[in-house]
């Protein structure tokens, strides 16, 4: 069942990747809207709005992948169980793609509709700390020794907890608001399928991805007990 | 030889009264006019238009002048009202001008319409390849993560069946050597 895993979910993402690209294009209305004059709404977005359904789904399971990696932390600090280091390491090697995906798509749809590739507001800066934390994680359990992981720990704690200032301040400056007058609340009927399917493929999509790492990352740990063997019979210098 | 002087200014003379006549003569050389013995240059010194210049006969629509140096100045009120008596007393000019006005108008929408949709054409243009980087730029970077992770994940087979293969082999050597001993 462990070796289906990572097959079953990556083909129920791949599945659900293709019909999202087919419903998002050529489904799901274009977002657009007329002011009181009859002319076109200087807000409506037309094509880029496109870019929303895979920026949100990505962004969505970044926050998962946050919190799995700082609770995973936490429990591993307090067991110092491996089981739970592997799945906070490999989440947060997930966090660092999606967390990429995020703050380049975002930033494409930013010029698209404002005209502007970045901006130095506090959500958009928050997002890129957190971003930088989470490399920070992966630089440190590559590079800082045998107590890397407990140092890598303590930053995916900190990570987690940075999340819910990043919520606070979304729609606080000119990125979109999110949450009961979000984006995401108020979309039109035609728009929510869309969204969801995405948004759950996105999820079996990350899913296969954290099972593929843990798989990769106990491998990682098995090379290294199988070499201090080595070490210890002398067969390996 | 003055035969042919008789001629050519007979040829001019004739050809500035035909210019008179049309209503253009007041380009043609006015040498010529003096020369033809008094042609008449009635009509070409800015007299009015044809029809516009002789009062309207009673009951007929007052037709507003169409040449502009010679039409009266009238405000927008005046000449508001000018029309709609012309169109009160004559239904058929009245159904001419509200033709005309709803062809216009449709016309209008049409324009409006179509302009509509070129902004919006353009505006779908214009975002199309920022959509087209966008979801570029996510499979690139979802692709190279899994190209590493499969890469990654082959090297670590490939090492643990290698160090497996040592460790048995020395495993192996140590008990032949036990036995041996």
């Amino acid at each position: 069942m462990k070796k289906l895993a990572v097959p079953l979910f990556a083909t129920l993402a791949a599945i659900g990747l293709a019909a999202s690209v087919y419903v998002v294009f050529f489904v799901a209305p274009l977002e657009y809207s007329f002011n009181e004059a009859g002319k076109f709404n200087g807000s409506s977005l037309f094509l880029n709005q496109k870019i929303m359904y895979f920026h949100v789904g990505h962004a969505f399971w970044l926050i998962l992948a946050v919190v799995v990696s700082g609770a995973g932390s936490l429990m591993f600090l307090r067991t110092r169980d491996p089981k739970w280091d592997d799945l906070a390491s490999s989440s947060t090697d997930v966090a660092v793609v999606f967390g990429a995906v995020v703050l380049v798509t975002g930033s494409i749809w930013a010029k698209a509709a404002w005209d502007v590739w970045w901006q130095w507001e506090p959500r958009l800066t928050l997002s890129l700390l957190l971003w930088l934390v989470l490399v920070g994680y992966v630089l440190v359990r590559r590079f800082a020794g045998a107590s890397g992981d407990r140092i890598a720990s303590g930053m995916a704690i900190f990570g987690m907890i940075s999340l819910p200032f990043l919520y606070k301040m979304v729609g606080q400056d000119s990125h979109p608001a999110a949450g009961g007058n979000g984006v995401v609340a108020t979309l039109p009927p035609g728009e929510r399928g869309p969204f969801w399917l995405t948004v759950a493929s996105f999820l079996c999509w990350y899913i296969a991805l954290v099972i593929s790492r843990v798989q990769s990352t106990r491998a990682e740990r098995e090379v290294r007990e199988l070499r201090e063997r080595g070490l210890d019979l002398g067969v390996l210098q | 030889m003055m035969k042919m002087i008789a001629l050519w200014v007979v040829l001019v003379a004739s050809a500035g009264a035909a210019f008179a006549q049309t209503g253009s003569g007041s380009a043609a050389p006015s040498g010529a006019a003096a020369g033809s013995g008094g042609a008449p240059a009635a009509g070409s010194g800015g007299a009015p238009a044809a029809g516009s210049g002789g009062a309207p006969a009673a009951g007929e629509p007052q037709v507003p002048p169409t040449s502009p140096l010679a039409a009266p100045i009238l405000s927008t009120a005046d000449a508001r009202k000018l029309c709609a008596t012309a169109m009160n007393a004559d239904p058929k000019f009245a159904a001419e001008i509200s033709r005309i006005a709803d062809e216009r108008a449709a016309q209008q929408r049409d324009r409006d319409t179509v302009a509509a949709h070129t902004d919006a054409d353009y505006h779908v243009k214009k975002n199309e390849r920022h959509v087209i980087y966008a979801y570029a730029a996510m499979w690139i970077i979802s692709a190279l993560f899994v190209m590493f992770l499969w890469r990654r994940q082959q090297v670590l087979k490939l090492e643990i069946a290698n160090l497996r293969r040592d460790l048995e082999a020395a495993a192996n050597d140590s008990s032949a050597a036990k036995e041996r001993a």
